[in-house]
């Protein structure tokens, strides 16, 4: 390369550049990693619409005609899974959202006695590891009658989510100027209007990721789910699935189908999301890196 | 109480204005302030209940010899001395001290691709490899372990099934259903690593270092792979770091994939202190000593999220905020 830039005028370097760094072997790793990567999940898919038969004598290559029927068979299985995991995300990001909201613009707008230790406690909570306290909020559970019920799955999932929710929350409302909470409070505005009119408006993209977090977590949450709930009717997906997959036996088509229609949701907020989905990864706020 | 004060100095003409604020404001911040507490009532009583409770709830009672819902006896540091004999208990470590290991060979895979990624020079094009290479993150956790586990089935399993077209017939195997192979199958799961964490932080990073630097580089004559080990990784140091302490606070909670392939088994090869615990606790009935595990990992994790918090705090470029 520095012998070329030496030679040659001013502006042959630029073009061996691009030439080399565009090269075909770049392209072709690239191509041969997320081809491993993608396999697996190409397989389930090709899969899923193939009978027993067809799956006996075409193992590899897609078989026609594609039976779709396998989905409605799936469906009729996954459905309710699906339905508890929706519930329970929704109301779980209701009252994360809700909870998060106040107590960011509390910590992120006012001063009082306390302000730094109380924020210190809800940061102090990052590290308390969900499988560390899964045994004592089990029996905590149980003595109060909730194991076998919705409340089960929500009620810990809020408190889990508030803490990140509250600690973005803050953070981002900080970063709201302050003078349009001046100009506002000279126009009127009390406590609960600044809440309504500035604040919630301006929040979405946190509460958005928040949100996205929150559906995320209940849809991989396993070992919770799987000691508190054994009524199959209030089964989320991630246990549901195990379940199916013993129903469904070698029906390997339906059993692809099924896992196909668990992971649509998530599928769908990635390819939609895929800024937020990114960032909540990473803990962060999106074009925070 | 702190009262905020404006940071910016308030030229002369502004300052009759700015004079009529400060006689109000102590009265309402005082007014306000109750509003603060109560503002923050749910979140306590939230938090106070469902996350400290716990906690505290767990640590106290490995002490005992618990029996919910019956009389618990105080047993001093027992469990803990049962936890010292527990071979089981420091196999399953050794698991995760392969997993840990594995984990952090494994990111060369992430790296090279990160390192492929930002040679491209079309952004288009980095932006659909880049989405189809994290494309696997996005499918739920179960679903994948689930998918390898169809992978791993010893008749009519995806690998076996390859083996044997291209002639291999003797490298198939029980994948899971061996003690030697079964752990070193799981790790395999989500190959070739790069839907993850680290990834989008090698990647994140390099595409942060300024591109003069890789100009001067090639003006230089220096190639590809020693860049690599001159400016990129020395470059990275932090967010190895950082990374590597995520990683060991994620394997010590590593478990529903082993739970979902091989419950531990066979032969408890495949036994991590999450399974472990579970087992000790809804199968075992050993409430106390479950506590006492459960104990032990949070203290561990504590130790090492404490490294990451600090290690985060001297770092400007961190990815979390308000930490």
């Amino acid at each position: 390369m520095s012998a070329a830039t030496i030679e040659a005028p001013s502006r042959q370097p630029r073009t061996r550049v691009r030439r080399r760094r565009s090269g075909a072997p770049i392209h072709i790793a690239l191509i041969a990693i997320v081809a491993v990567g993608l396999l697996p999940y190409l397989f389930v898919l090709t899969t899923s619409v193939k009978t027993n038969e067809q799956f006996a004598t075409s193992y590899w290559a897609p078989s026609f005609p594609l039976h779709f029927e396998n989905y409605a068979t799936a469906w009729n299985q996954i459905a309710p899974f699906m339905l508890v995991s929706v519930v329970v995300a929704a109301i779980s990001i209701v009252g994360i959202v809700a909870l998060s909201l106040l107590s960011g613009y509390v910590f992120a707008r006012f001063q009082f006695p306390g302000r730094r230790f109380f924020f210190t406690m809800v940061i102090a909570l990052l590290m308390v590891p969900s499988i560390a306290s899964l045994i004592p909020l089990f029996v905590m559970m149980r003595d109060l009658g909730l194991l076998n019920t919705l409340w089960v799955l929500i009620v810990p999932r809020i408190a889990g989510g508030a803490v990140l929710g509250t600690i973005l929350m803050k953070t981002f409302i900080e970063g709201i100027p302050q003078e349009l909470f001046d100009a506002a409070r000279v126009d009127g505005a009390g406590a609960g209007r600044l809440f309504r009119s500035i604040m919630l408006p301006l929040s979405l993209p946190v509460v958005g990721t928040v949100s996205l977090l929150t559906v995320i977590g209940v849809w991989n949450d396993f070992f919770w789910p799987l000691l508190t709930v054994t009524d199959n009717a209030l089964k989320p997906v991630s246990v549901g699935l195990l379940f199916f997959r013993g129903q469904a036996g070698t029906d390997y088509g339906a059993m692809f189908a099924g896992y196909m229609i668990a992971s649509l949701p998530l599928l769908l907020l990635f390819l939609f999301l895929s800024k937020y989905f990114l960032a909540g990864i990473q803990g962060g706020l999106p074009g925070s890196h | 109480m702190a009262i905020q004060t404006p940071d910016r100095v308030v030229p002369d003409t502004v300052a009759i204005l700015a004079d009529t604020n400060p006689p109000r404001r102590p009265r309402r911040r005082r007014s306000i302030s109750w509003g603060a507490y109560l503002g923050l009532a749910p979140l306590a009583i939230m938090l106070g209940v469902f996350c400290y409770y716990p906690a505290a709830s767990g640590i106290f009672h490995s002490f005992w010899n618990w029996n919910p819902g019956g009389e618990s006896t105080f047993t001093g540091f027992d469990n803990y001395a049962t936890m010292m004999s527990d071979q089981l208990w420091w196999e399953s470590f050794k698991n995760l001290g392969i997993i840990f290991l594995f984990g952090v060979v494994s990111w060369v895979i992430p790296l090279a691709a990160a390192e492929l990624l930002i040679s491209l020079r079309s952004e288009r094009a980095q932006f659909v490899y880049r989405t189809l290479l994290i494309v696997p993150m996005a499918f739920p956790g179960v679903v994948t372990a689930l998918i390898w586990s169809f992978l791993y089935q010893p008749n009519d399993g995806v690998i076996n099934t390859f083996l044997k077209s291209v002639g291999l017939d003797a490298l198939a195997q029980n994948w899971l259903g061996d003690p030697h192979l079964a752990l070193i199958s799981l790790l395999f799961i989500g190959f070739p690593f790069i839907a993850g964490l680290p990834f989008l932080m090698f990647y994140s990073t390099l595409q942060n270092i300024p591109k003069e630097i890789f100009e001067a580089c090639s003006l230089d004559g220096v190639n590809r792979i020693q860049r690599l080990f001159l400016i990129d990784l020395p470059l990275m140091g932090r967010q190895l770091q950082l990374l590597l302490v995520l990683v060991i606070i994620e394997t010590l909670q590593y478990g529903f994939v082993a739970y979902i392939l091989t419950s531990g088994g066979p032969d408890n090869a495949t036994t991590v202190p999450v399974l472990h615990m579970l087992s000790e606790a809804f199968n075992g009935g050993n409430w106390g000593y479950a506590a006492a595990l459960s104990t032990t990992l949070f203290v561990l994790t504590v130790v090492f999220s404490t490294i990451v918090a600090v290690a985060k705090r001297r770092d400007s470029t961190t990815n979390v905020k308000g930490m």
